[in-house]
């Protein structure tokens, strides 16, 4: 699924690995990976973020390669 | 909404952040939202800032407004590893004020030694599920008392603050309890994340500490996330909480991460 926001593309995923600086590599529905951070509402809520956790990534328009993570489904 | 902060300087656009809602930040360059930044009450009354940004200057900006808006103290979270948004918030004037350690911990009975663990004499352990609720309630709130009373709840993880009316919803099938003379007197509080539960809440009342009580209960809950083919589980222990440090640790809990608590006063 793909949704357009007000500030950037909204894409799912899945946690590949985590990584030592506190970011994670999502692999896109589209095949594509990105390198992601928390997003500060997670972090907040110290919601845990595990490899094959499926999640809502905000892709950053100024490089695609970058992402937040800004929601981990249940499943 | 009800104000706006003009900046200029990133890239070849000038920024400006509109505080959209009472609690609500968007830094906006070339009419797109750049960053976004976020107040949060929590319900000891604390205010918790994030902010999500793709350049630092953005993040600076939205910083300035925020602070410029909101009371003091402010407060934020920052995993520990993740420099660039520690040095961002240092930067903001906010310091560190309490660390929490992050634990993954086996739930193998024969790696965490607890296969042979057994409640002190007279007591027993309810599992998952098996509490009543009402009791349970009385007993977390027995427990809530005995912490505000003595290190405060501020000390704790966020995770096991008080709801809004003062308490926590208890749903039994989160918790396994310790009895003793059909009086609940001890407690741990699981929430069933898929691969790996987490252990939100350990705690004795305070008449029956020191007797085991804790590992009995942490016996239970591990051995049955065990069962269930979860191989770990993980916890956050403040970091000068010695008792719960030592406990973790001696079932061969390994320290996973940190997360600090930042202030501005």
């Amino acid at each position: 699924m793909i949704k357009k926001s007000t500030d950037g593309i909204q894409l799912e995923g899945t946690v590949v690995e985590c990584l030592r600086n506190a970011t994670f590599r999502v692999e896109l529905q589209n095949g594509h990976k990105v390198l992601a951070h928390i997003s500060g509402k997670i972090r907040k809520n110290y919601i845990k973020i595990l490899p094959f956790d499926r999640v809502l990534v905000e892709v950053s328009a100024y490089d695609l390669d970058r992402g937040r993570i800004l929601f981990r489904y249940r499943n | 909404m009800d104000s706006a902060h003009l900046f200029s300087g990133v890239g070849e656009h000038s920024v400006t952040v509109n505080r959209i809602s009472a609690r609500h930040w968007h830094a906006l360059d070339d009419d797109e939202v750049a960053g976004r930044g976020e107040a949060h009450q929590r319900p000891d009354g604390r205010l918790f800032l994030s902010i999500d940004a793709w350049s630092e200057p953005v993040f600076d900006r939205l910083a300035h407004a925020m602070l410029a808006d909101l009371p003091r103290p402010l407060h934020t979270v920052v995993d520990e590893a993740d420099l660039d948004l520690l040095v961002q918030w240092e930067r903001a004037g906010f310091a560190p004020r309490r660390r929490e350690f992050e634990y993954v911990i086996p739930t193998d009975p024969q790696v965490t030694g607890l296969d042979s663990a057994q409640p002190p004499s007279g007591m027993h352990i309810l599992g998952l599920g098996a509490a009543a609720e009402g009791p349970l309630r009385v007993l977390d709130g027995v427990i809530r008392d005995e912490v505000d009373a003595t290190i405060g709840w501020q000390e704790m993880p966020a995770e096991v603050l008080s709801g809004p009316d003062g308490r926590l919803p208890v749903d039994p099938a989160k918790y396994a309890v310790a009895v003793r003379d059909d009086e609940y007197v001890g407690l741990v509080r699981v929430a069933p994340l898929p691969r790996q539960p987490h252990i939100g809440l350990v705690a004795v009342r305070s008449g029956v500490r020191r007797r085991g009580v804790a590992r009995a209960l942490l016996a239970e809950v591990l051995a049955s996330a065990y069962r269930r083919g979860l191989g770990t589980a993980s916890a956050n222990v403040n970091q000068s909480n010695g008792p719960a440090i030592a406990l973790f640790e001696g079932l061969g809990a390994r320290r996973a991460g940190s997360t600090l608590e930042l202030v501005l006063r």
